[in-house]
Order: structure tokens, then sequence, then C-alpha cells
């Protein structure tokens, strides 16, 4: 338990619908088995159909984050248009592995809708390879529970509300059988005409 | 998501008679010791490889009516959580308890033990052993073994001749008389509480949701502590479990919250 | 699998692109460099359209060591590094008859967890050579990448088909550079003016050429395979043959290696790129009722935001007022 992306503890999991996707996490922030709050945001918002969750290392979190929206901006001046998901992906890959051997402690999931509301998800090491995925990704202190319980709830093509329900179910259950994650949930469902964003109960230990 | 707390019932008593196996379980039990030259390292080396489950919170204390024991159920391995239904309050004999708190298998095991010891006192001396003098039989057996890479903080609390009793022994050889204790990486948070709501003149009620509540903030702040909140208490008339409360649930009864069904909607500023 | 992650701040500076290409100090302490304007400085090569402005500096290149004595300082404390995606893998490369045929199967690990059942290892280097990776997933995709473009820029100015050599050598100089820290163990394979051509690059720098070759942790289940079947000249459909089975050895006797095998053949003017060539290892266990939740999940807080259309504007200036 004394590596370093193990010291804030997070859940973080994102899934592919049917032109739609989910993405979640815990709302714990905890300094090792200290709970220090329960309403911290590990999800960030980059435009209305991109979004990124940054688990492991809270501060490094927060600064890569400042970093990207940063980036995010300029690009935004320049071109007049929003960043595609992949494209972003590629600028938090660039942006980690260019501290290849100083890195940030985090390991991102990103996910977004793409040309047409294509859904797009990805998660990335902390040096930036790329992970992409068509069904589900995962990060965080609970990802070995969540990649359990993702292999057996996800399916695919699944609506708003059923996937909803799945990630949902998901978390809870994984970060039940974590000690640095949980303490609620926190949902975001994008579907090309609405951002859906829910705050879950969990179990408060 | 309902928790399956059906390991913490207590079971029936068994007393089945067995003579042969109690005649050497009276005396004082060893272990093979490690054929090794450097023992301290080697007992080091051995103690990381069965690193026992800390994460815990258990609590007791004295007060007019007797002496109220609670504890969480949650057992943890690194941040995993193993179980949360793990019975940390053990039941010695019907007017003493022990509380576990360290290696699971170390406090089980001498707590067993202990009931063992206080059981033959019992027969031999036709009466039942004193708090004082059940604690001192585990302090002695645990300082007997100390720095040996045993485990064990543990509580015993009960009731005898002279009233209400509570020490706190640890495997460190460490034996306190007191009216207040907690043990377990979440006792910080419990001791908050418990030193905030403590009177002597407490009633049953007032006693156990002291306790509750006590572990149930516990639980909240310490990741390794969870699951079930157990209460009990120690009477003149032997120990009696007075709940086990699931903490998930507790949580929301401590501090209700009403589900917004009805959705807000947020007006977009613009268009990009 | 070597760990050779250990951060050590004084290997790195000294290991590092020359001076010049390092990201510079900003002087953002300046006092004057607020009231300066944003300037946009052009930078070379593939970066043009990052153009980095005063605040951030990065797009110049090159690694940045700024967090490195952080995270010494955070080692010593004891709290363990983390460890990064690897390819425990099997790739494997062979030289038949008009060409050369690439390996490889598509397990992601990360320590004992398997991370990707799908990814892909066959890199595109130019289109008439491509190079196989294993090692930290990081390094592959990033050397590659970079080697990648570098032939490109290389094409662009020569107007000539990219050399199976230029690439191993841009390869192997980057990965000397950094004296095995950039883990990155490759089987590069490509058909060129002079022929087809093969070769292995080890993390340190070192190459090989060869006729058949295998890289990873399958490496010496996917040879066992060569070493009795492989002979010279043979056809495409026994050259693919062959490639296949030494993945599958990787896949079944490695624990790293695992999935699926892609393939990649490449003769003169022409290359293919199988993927997901074979699928020994199909899903078993789905269920196919799906699941179903006994309970509602409880929610506390919904908020709901409509995305509305973008409007374009088409005539007229959007700046008016």
């Amino acid at each position: 338990m004394s590596s370093i992306f193990e010291y804030n503890g997070s859940a973080l999991v994102a899934m592919v619908g049917k032109n739609c996707f989910a993405i979640a996490s815990d709302r714990r922030l905890g300094v090792q088995l200290q709970t220090i709050a329960t309403d911290f945001q590990r999800i960030f918002k980059i435009h209305h159909k991109l979004f990124i969750a940054l688990s492991g290392l809270a501060t490094d979190a927060q600064t890569l984050y400042q970093r990207l929206v940063f980036r995010h901006k300029l690009y935004q001046l320049r071109e007049e248009r929003d960043m595609k998901p992949e494209t972003f992906a590629s600028l938090v890959s660039a942006l980690l592995y260019e501290k290849r051997f100083g890195p940030y402690f985090c390991q991102p999931v990103i996910a977004g809708l793409g040309d047409e509301d294509k859904p797009f998800i990805c998660t990335m090491d902390a040096i930036g390879a790329k992970e992409l995925a068509k069904d589900f990704v995962v990060a965080g202190t609970a990802s070995e529970s969540l990649y359990g319980a993702c292999e057996s709830m996800f399916k695919p093509d699944m609506e708003p509300e059923e996937l909803f329900e799945t990630i949902s179910q998901a978390l809870l259950a994984s970060v039940d059988r974590d000690c640095l994650s949980g303490w609620g949930g926190h949902v975001y469902v994008v579907t090309p005409t609405e951002v859906k964003e829910r705050i879950l109960k969990g179990r408060m230990d | 998501m309902k928790l399956d707390t059906t390991g913490l019932e207590s079971l029936p008593t068994l007393i089945a008679p067995q003579n042969d196996v109690v005649g050497d379980l009276s005396a004082a039990p060893s272990f093979d010791l490690p054929n090794s030259n450097d023992f301290d390292g080697f007992v080091k080396e051995a103690i990381q490889m069965v690193k026992p489950a800390k994460g815990t919170t258990t609590l007791a204390f004295i007060f007019k009516e007797g002496v109220m024991v609670a504890a969480d159920s949650r057992a943890s391995m690194g941040g995993y959580i193993s179980s949360q239904s793990v019975k940390k309050i053990i039941e010695i004999n019907p007017y003493m308890l022990g509380t576990m708190a360290g290696g699971a298998a170390d406090c089980q095991f001498w707590h067993r033990n202990l009931g063992i010891k206080c059981r033959l006192h019992e027969l031999a001396n036709k009466r039942r052993i004193s708090v004082t003098g059940a604690s001192k039989l585990l302090a002695n057996i645990l300082y007997s073994y100390r720095g040996m890479g045993l485990s064990v903080g543990t509580m015993i609390a009960g009731w005898d001749e002279t009233g209400p009793g509570l020490y706190y022994v640890d495997s460190e050889g460490g034996r306190l008389k007191g009216t207040r204790f907690s043990v377990g990486s979440g006792s910080p948070y419990a001791y908050g509480v418990l030193d905030n709501g403590y009177r002597y003149d407490l009633s049953v009620e007032e006693a156990a949701e002291l306790a509750r509540r006590a572990i149930y903030h516990a639980t909240f702040r310490d990741g390794a502590s969870g699951g079930v909140a157990s209460v009990y208490y120690v009477g003149p008339n032997g120990w009696k479990k007075l709940s086990g409360d699931d903490v998930g649930e507790l949580h929301y009864h401590y501090y209700p919250v009403t589900p917004s069904t009805v959705e807000q909607e947020m007006v977009e500023a613009t268009g990009a | 699998m070597e760990n050779n992650q250990r951060l050590k701040l004084k290997v790195y500076t000294s290991l590092s692109f020359p001076l010049s290409s390092l990201p510079r100090q900003t002087p953002i302490s300046s006092p004057f460099s607020h009231f300066s304007p944003v300037q946009y400085k052009r930078v070379p090569l593939g970066f043009a359209k990052m153009a980095s402005s005063v605040v951030d500096l990065p797009p110049k290149g090159g690694f940045s060591f700024d967090l490195c004595r952080r995270n010494e300082m955070l080692e010593k404390k004891g709290l363990k590094s983390p460890t990064f995606l690897k390819t425990g893998t099997t790739i494997v490369g062979l030289v038949f008859q008009d060409g050369v045929i690439l390996g490889a199967d598509t397990r992601a690990t990360e320590g004992p967890i398997v991370a990707d059942k799908n990814c892909e290892k066959i890199h595109y280097m130019a289109p008439n050579i491509y190079c196989c990776g294993a090692g930290t997933a990081a390094d592959t995709e990033a050397v590659t990448d970079m080697v990648s473009s570098q032939l490109q820029l290389h094409r662009y100015h020569t107007g000539r088909e990219s050399r199976v050599v230029t690439a191993l050598t841009f390869l192997k100089k980057h990965l000397f550079n950094y004296q095995g820290h950039v883990s990155a163990a490759l089987v590069l394979g490509g058909v060129d003016i002079t022929g087809p051509h093969l070769h292995t690059i080890y993390p340190h720098g070192s190459t090989d050429t060869l006729p058949f070759a295998t890289m990873g942790s399958g490496s010496l289940a996917a040879m066992s395979v060569f070493e009795s079947k492989y002979k010279e000249s043979l056809s495409r459909d026994e050259g693919i043959k062959i490639v296949v089975e030494a993945i599958c050895a990787g896949i079944f006797n490695d624990l790293g290696s695992g999935s699926n095998v892609d393939v990649c053949v490449i003769t003169k003017g022409h290359k293919e790129y199988l993927r997901n060539h074979l699928l020994p290892n199909p899903r078993t266990y789905v269920n196919p009722k799906g699941f179903t939740f006994p309970k509602k999940t409880e929610v506390l807080l919904t908020k709901i935001t409509p995305l509305k259309e973008k409007v374009e504007v088409i005539e007229g200036d959007a700046m008016e007022e």
C-alpha cells in the first residue's frame, strides 16, 4: 500500500454504450487510510462531449488537469473548434511521455464523443501508453475489482439508462472491496443531446 | 448490497467433556522456535510475509451499569477488503468478552486459549475468574512471546465479583487497567467521539448509542474500518449483544439524505 | 522482467538530449513578462501547429526532468515508484522468398493484470517498413512514432522510399542515447530498394541482422518453432504458417503473451497488415441473458445539461455589434 499511486485512493471507469458513453469515479480523497474528503472531483470536463478522469496522486491529477485545460484553450483559440477525443488522447499521451523519467503519478481515463458522435474511450499508464478499448476502461486503486465487475456486467450497445445502471453497479460493487476508494460515486452519461451528471449514494465506510 | 451478518451471531457455548486434551493445555503453551542464527532477522522477515490485518476499530468503556464493548467488522489485506463480516468481539465466557485488533489468528488463538484457562480456573476454584486475573493470564502469555512477532491489541472486558472490569492488553506485554479504551487504526477517531460523549452515569441505551456512534465515525474516516458496528453490553448477568448495525445504513440514518427526484435542469450559457 | 525504472537523477541529466533540445526555463518571474504579449514562436518540424507561448514551453521536444527530484524524494520517503504498462510479449519476424513477415501477440500487461486483451504491437514505420515492439508500452509506442515521423520527413526531403537501414539507424541511435532506459526491444522488418531486411534491436541500442528473429518474454518458445521449421525461400503461405505457429507457441507457453495473432506481410511494393489474423482465444464465458440488477442504484443528485446544436454563422461577421 506504499505505492504513490495508492496514496490518495481512487476508482475510475468508463464504458461505451450505443451512441453514448458513461464515465464514473468514486468521491473519496484520502491520505492513505485517513479519509479527508468525500466530495472530491476526479472527472473533469474538457468540453461538453469530452471528459477526462485522473486517478492516482491527487496533486498531480489537478496539475495535469490545469495543463490540459490550458492546452485545450490554446487549441480552441487557434483552431476555433473543440478537440476531438482522439486528438486530446494524443495530447495527454505526449504530455505524460514528456515526463518519461519523472512521471506524473496519474493514470488518466478519457471518454468523449468524436466525429458523428461516435463514442471514444481510452486509458493510459503514467507515462502515456495509450490503451484504446471498445468496451470499457478502468483505473485507480479499485481497478482490479473493476476489471472483474466490468468483464461480467458489460454488454455492447446499451442505451443510456441501462449504461448508467451498469456502470454505477460496477463502480459501487468494486469500491466496496477497496479500502482506499468509495464514499459515494459520481457518474456522467453523455449522449449527443445531453449530459446527465449524477451523484450516487454509496456506503460511507 | 445487504451485508451477510450471520457470521457475527453468537454461537451457543459448547461445553464438551474432554479430559485428555485439557490436561495438556493447562501447561504453558510453547511454539517450536526457528532454527536460525539470526533469530531477530528471521522473525522480522516472517512477520513481513504474514503481515496481519491491521485495520480495525474496537472500543470498550466502563459506565454506571457495566461495560460497553463495540467493534467494526472489516478485515483488510493492504487496500483489499477481504471480509466485511468478521467477528471482532470474542466471547470468552458468559461474563467476559475480548476484542480483536492486530493479527486475526493471534487474537483468535490466544482468546480461545484464555477461555480454556478461565474455565479451568473456574473448575479448580469453584468460582469465576476475575477480569483482573484473566487479563493477567493473557498478558503473561503475550509477554513470554514478546518480540517474537505476535500482534495482538485487545481489551478484556467483563463482570466479576468486584463489578465491571476493563483491561487493555497488547503483544508488547503491556497491560493497563482503565475505564475507556479504543484499539486499532480507527481508534483516534473513536476516541474523539467517545471522550466527547462519555459520562459515568450514562444509561445502557445512551452508552450503546455512544459506542455505536464512535464506531460509525471511525468507520467513516478510517479506510480500514467498516462493515457492521456490533455493540455488546456486559452487566451483572453477563454479556448481551445489543445491536449489529450495517454502517452503510447507519450513515444515512445519522445523516438522512433526500434523493432529489426532481431533476434540475441547467441552462446552457453558450452554445460553444 | 527487467526493472530499470529506478529513478536516479544523476544518470538522466548526463544522458539526455543535447542541452539545446531540452526545454528551457521560462522567465515567468520577469516583471515584464506579464505585459509582453503572448508570443507565438514557430516551432520546427512536426510541431508547427502547436506553437508555444512564453508561458508554456514543452513543444520544444525532448524529455522533461522537472519532476525527477520530487519523485526521488518521494521514493526516499518509502513510497514505491509505479509500474508501467508492459508488453510481456511474443514478437517475431522472418524473411521469406519475396519479403518479410512480422508477427505479434496482442496482450498488454500491468504486473499480473492483463490490461489490454487486444492491443497492437506491430507499428507502422513507413509504407514499406513495419516494426514489432516489446518492453514498456509507452516506450515502444513513442520510439516508433518518433522514428516514423523522422522517416516521413526524410522521404519528403529525398523523395525516395525509406530504407530499412535508415529506420534501424534512427532507432538504435535513440535507444543508445538513453543507455537502455528507454526500454524498447524491437523487431524491425521491411522491403526496400536493396531487398528484404529483418533486424532486431535491443533496449541498449545493439542490433542484429537475421533471417528470422524473435523478441520478448515469449521469444524462446517462438524461437523453438523457427529453429525447427525455418528454411530458406519459404513461400508466403508457408511463412505465415510458421509465424502464426511461433506466435501461438508464445501465446500458449508464455504467461506474458496471449490473446490473438497479428501478422504483417511486406513484399516489394506491397504490404498486408493482417490484424487479428488468428483468434485462438475466444471468450468462453459470455452470459447470453446479460446482467440484471435486482435494485436500482440510488441517486442523490441529478443534473442534466442539454447540448444545443452548434450555431454556425454562414454569412455575416460573427464579431459584429
